[in-house]
């Protein structure tokens, strides 16, 4: 699918999530206590580019774990004909930590509410914080994130693409139009 | 076709013009049959001429009411499922024109007074001739038998523990003894129940792929042999009832062979399913002796050309339909099928090219005739007005909503057949129409 | 999204839902998806708090016309740990007696308009036919002898799971030992292993397996010959009524002819597993130290139960239609 527009490139995507470290560790005062929990799916590699980018300049790398939400959405009947449940890995205790979400994109708040669910489901952490690399509006819930790499403005018939090097060729964002 | 509705008692004389005849001694062609005081004064070109009132056959097919030796009508007891009127109706409605009706009632018909009952109450009733068959045993619970000839004396025309075997090998030879003394015929219902065991289905491949305990058709061949080898012994005339098998259908040509009084009968939905049936686990198809393997059904039909069968019965059954709803180990066994039984067996085995018309026509009219020392039914003057009107071109499907019988619903629901009866006469009367046949 | 859509919605997807009566119509991919979802499900069942959300809002019925507390208490305990509502009909209570219209006993119950009913019934083809009557989904949790499907499910998900290098059921063999012409478990353990690609052996005394049953899997009244090459054992339970029937001489001459022993099985192959629907006649149709040994993986069955179970509901309920 050819993109309509390119909103971020590698670059930009770099700088974005060296920003958003910088950010958690300032507001968490230090990686002490601190563990990234990525959202199925491409929330867990920008969970993990964190992680190493925090470690980098704090000589602290913060725990990561990986959160399937599945289980946990309100709108299943609508997104796919078998949603496909996938292993959620938190390997470490989450009671009383500093947990900070990370997902791609931002758009309807429902992923952001069904991961608190989850993880409040699994202890009781001391924070919880949110971190989005696309925020693209339409909110449905009263759901904001903490951190944001950038805010886009997007209609209904858009769908706000994030690839990561880790996993896809390079690092972009990309908008595509929903064909009619 | 204009005319009179059924039930209406005609007075004077009727004729039904323009039919191909044809009966037991063959095809008369084209022409009229006259009617008066329940009998059949003329038959030929041009006898309708001599009548008040005519029905136009438009060329349909008119031969002698059908006979059926085996058919439930439930009274007394259980006329939820069926009646007395309702079953005479829907004989009639089937192009039979007498009914034998099968002892295993609530109470069994093994009193006198209660075959009495049944022919009193039958001779009011529009529909079929009812000839009732009784009780072997009473009750029929195999130990003791009923009086035969009081039995007889009241108008039963049977023995038969139809339902039920007769588990007893020396009561059979008993009932035998008297029968053939009496020159009553015994209908058998011919299955070992230690071999048949709890089955609701044939044993084979296909009872095995659904887990449904089966039933051998070795609890048949076995029971076949030991009523043949009594009716071999007392010289009774035995008729073996619904067989289902290769092996029963062996075992009986092998006595046929030796001469013994052995004649035997096959139903219409033995002649056209198999166990295939119950792989949609519907209850309707739930029979005893149940429906079998293809090879089986083949063997049957074979039989059926050579001779070795001598009659078709109905074995209709009726239940309601919330009994044939339960699962498949409580749901009663046996089907409706009388008002669509010559449909089916047209339609699948003389339109295919199976059998010839004539051959099944006797199997209906001359063979059971024959099993019961009756006079053979013909289109002659003299002889009782019982004829039907088939109509063999026109293909309607099976609506069971619109079934005379109680029970309406059907294993044959929704296909279309061939060779509908139109027009029903007993005794001279008209007892069923088809409402949609062109006027 | 507004509240008028959200109604349309809950009305359609009671709509024509999928069902589990057997394997018929499912593709072995679709089982092999159902284990990853069972893998899903034995991890929330480790947590603190062993629940999800996933079927918040939805209703299912356990009907059971046959009695099985163990079964129908695995399969309410895989409803509620994803917050499903749960409503139980046994057998003798007043709603489910044998013998009345299946249709007019399942059209009262679903005036509570259940998403799935979770059926087990003494006479087969009662699921196929509760399908005619009701929209809901249903599971077949037993009819008859002819099908167990989620029991099947269990065991070939804990041979998966068990099986040292396991690498897919292409080539892998089971053999089922036992009262074969009477099991449920047997018929669906068949019928799975084979649509996964594996082989069966079917292994038992002539009255208990007729050669009609299963075409195609090669049948043996000898255990030793039957066992070798196997990659996994499995162990009927013998029931007691068999000898009082007639079919069986005596339960010593069973155990000398087919109980499982550690010296029977030593043809099998190598980490070959020994399984068990459970519960054991200890020392009947298996040896009690080769229930309790190292190649058992009895207890892996009864665990996987509700895992496998939950997924079975999952799969069905959720999902467009």
């Amino acid at each position: 699918m050819k993109p309509k527009a390119r909103l971020m490139n590698g670059e930009e995507v770099g700088r974005a999530l060296r920003r958003i470290a910088h950010e958690i560790v300032e507001r968490n005062k230090g990686a002490q206590n601190l563990a990234l929990v990525g959202i199925h799916t491409r929330g867990v590699p920008i969970a993990e580019r964190l992680a190493e980018l925090i470690g980098s300049f704090e000589g602290i790398t913060p725990e990561v774990g990986k959160l399937d939400i599945t289980l946990y959405r309100d709108d299943l009947t609508e997104i796919a004909l078998q949603p496909v449940v996938k292993k959620t890995e938190v390997p470490f205790d989450v009671h009383g930590m500093r947990i900070v979400l990370c997902d791609d994109v931002l758009f309807t708040g429902r992923t952001a509410r069904a991961a608190l669910d989850a993880l409040i489901d699994m202890g009781r952490p001391a924070v919880i914080q949110y971190a989005v690399l696309v925020d693209r509006g339409h909110r449905e819930l009263p759901i904001r994130a903490d951190y944001v790499g950038k805010n886009v403005p997007t209609s209904q018939h858009e769908v706000v693409k994030v690839k990561i090097a880790s996993v896809d060729d390079a690092d972009a964002v990309e908008l595509h139009e929903i064909p009619s | 076709m204009s005319g009179p509705r059924p039930g209406a008692r005609r007075a004077g004389r009727w004729a039904v013009v323009g039919a191909h005849l044809v009966d037991g001694d063959g095809d008369h062609g084209v022409g009229d049959v006259l009617i008066e005081s329940g009998e059949i004064r003329a038959v030929g070109e041009g006898v309708g001429a001599a009548a008040q009132t005519s029905i136009d056959a438009g060329g349909a097919l008119l031969t002698p009411a059908f006979l059926d030796l085996h058919a439930h009508l439930r009274e007394p007891g259980q006329e939820v499922k069926e009646d007395l009127a309702s079953g005479l109706a829907a004989a009639a409605a089937g192009g039979f024109g007498t009914v034998v009706s099968m002892a295993n009632t609530t109470p069994t018909v093994d009193e006198p007074g209660l075959v009495g009952e049944l022919v009193e109450k039958a001779r009011r009733l529009p529909g079929a001739r009812l000839r009732p068959g009784a009780a072997l045993s009473h009750g029929l619970r195999g130990e003791t038998l009923t009086d035969f000839a009081a039995l007889q004396a009241a108008g039963a025309v049977m023995i038969t523990d139809d339902g039920m075997p007769v588990a007893d090998g020396r009561l059979m030879r008993s009932a035998c003894e008297y029968a053939a003394e009496l020159g009553l015929i015994v209908q058998t219902h011919s299955e070992d129940p230690s071999l048949r065991g709890d089955g609701v289905m044939h044993e084979g491949a296909v009872s095995q792929e659904l887990g449904l305990p089966g039933n051998p058709d070795a609890a048949e061949a076995v029971m076949v042999f030991r009523d043949c080898e009594v009716a071999r012994l007392t010289g009774a005339r035995v008729h073996i009832a619904h067989v289902t098998s290769r092996r029963a259908m062996e075992v009986i040509e092998h006595f046929k062979a030796l001469g013994a009084p052995v004649t035997c009968e096959v139903t219409p939905h033995h002649l056209t399913l198999t166990d295939a049936a119950l792989r949609g686990f519907d209850p309707v198809f739930k029979v005893a002796p149940p429906l079998r393997s293809d090879a089986d059904v083949a063997y049957l039909r074979e039989a059926l050309r050579r001779g070795t069968v001598d009659s078709i019965g109905t074995d209709h059954a009726p239940h309601t339909r919330a009994e044939k709803d339960r699962d498949l180990t409580s749901a009663p066994f046996g089907l409706p099928n009388i008002e669509v039984a010559f449909p089916v067996l047209y339609t699948r085995l003389v339109a295919s090219g199976e059998l010839g018309l004539d051959g099944m026509l006797r199997l209906l009219q001359d063979g059971p005739a024959a099993v019961m020392g009756w006079p053979r039914p013909r289109l002659q003057a003299g002889a009782p007005a019982d004829l039907v009107l088939l109509d063999l071109e026109t293909e309607r499907t099976v609506d069971p909503t619109r079934f005379a019988s109680k029970a309406k619903f059907s294993p044959w629901a929704g296909e279309p057949l061939r060779g509908w009866p139109m027009l029903t006469v007993v005794g001279g009367d008209v007892v069923f129409r088809l409402e949609d046949a062109a006027a | 999204m507004t509240a008028t859509v959200q109604i349309a919605l809950t009305e359609k997807t009671r709509a024509r839902r999928r069902n589990l009566l057997d394997f018929a119509a499912w593709s072995s991919d679709e089982v092999a998806a159902l284990f990853g979802t069972a893998d899903v499900m034995a991890q929330v069942l480790t947590r603190t708090i062993k629940k999800v959300p996933a079927l918040q809002g939805f209703t299912v019925g356990t009907l059971f016309f046959e009695d099985s507390t163990r079964t129908r208490l695995s399969f309410e305990r895989a409803a509620r740990a994803q917050s499903a509502d749960v409503i139980s009909f046994a057998a003798g209570g007043s709603s489910l007696s044998k013998g009345e219209s299946l249709k007019d006993t399942l059209r009262t119950i679903d005036q509570m308009q259940a998403d799935l009913y979770v059926v087990r019934h003494p006479t087969a083809g009662v699921p196929y036919q509760l399908t005619r009557w009701t929209d809901a989904a249903i599971v077949n949790a037993g009819d008859g002898r002819r099908a167990h499907p989620t029991q099947a499910l269990l065991d070939a998900y804990t041979f998966r799971n068990r099986f040292e290098g396991f690498d897919g059921f292409a080539g892998k063999r089971l053999v089922i030992v036992g009262d074969v012409l009477h099991s449920r478990v047997a018929r669906s353990n068949v019928e799975l292993w084979r649509k996964l690609g594996g082989e069966v052996v079917l292994c038992g005394p002539p009255p208990l397996l007729p050669p009609e049953l299963a075409p195609g899997v090669r049948h043996s009244h000898r255990l030793a010959d039957a066992v070798e090459g196997a990659h996994a054992v499995m162990a009927l339970r013998l029931q007691r009524e068999r000898m009082a029937s007639g079919l069986l001489p005596s339960v010593a001459e069973y155990v000398a002819r087919y109980q499982l022993t550690a010296r029977a099985l030593r043809s099998a192959a190598d980490g070959a597993l020994v399984m068990h629907p459970g519960p054991i006649n200890r020392d009947v149709e298996i040896a009690g130290d080769v229930a309790d040994g190292p190649r058992s993986v009895i207890e892996t069955q009864v665990a996987s139960g509700v895992p496998i179970r939950m997924a079975v509901l999952y799969t069905l309920l959720v999902g467009k239609r």
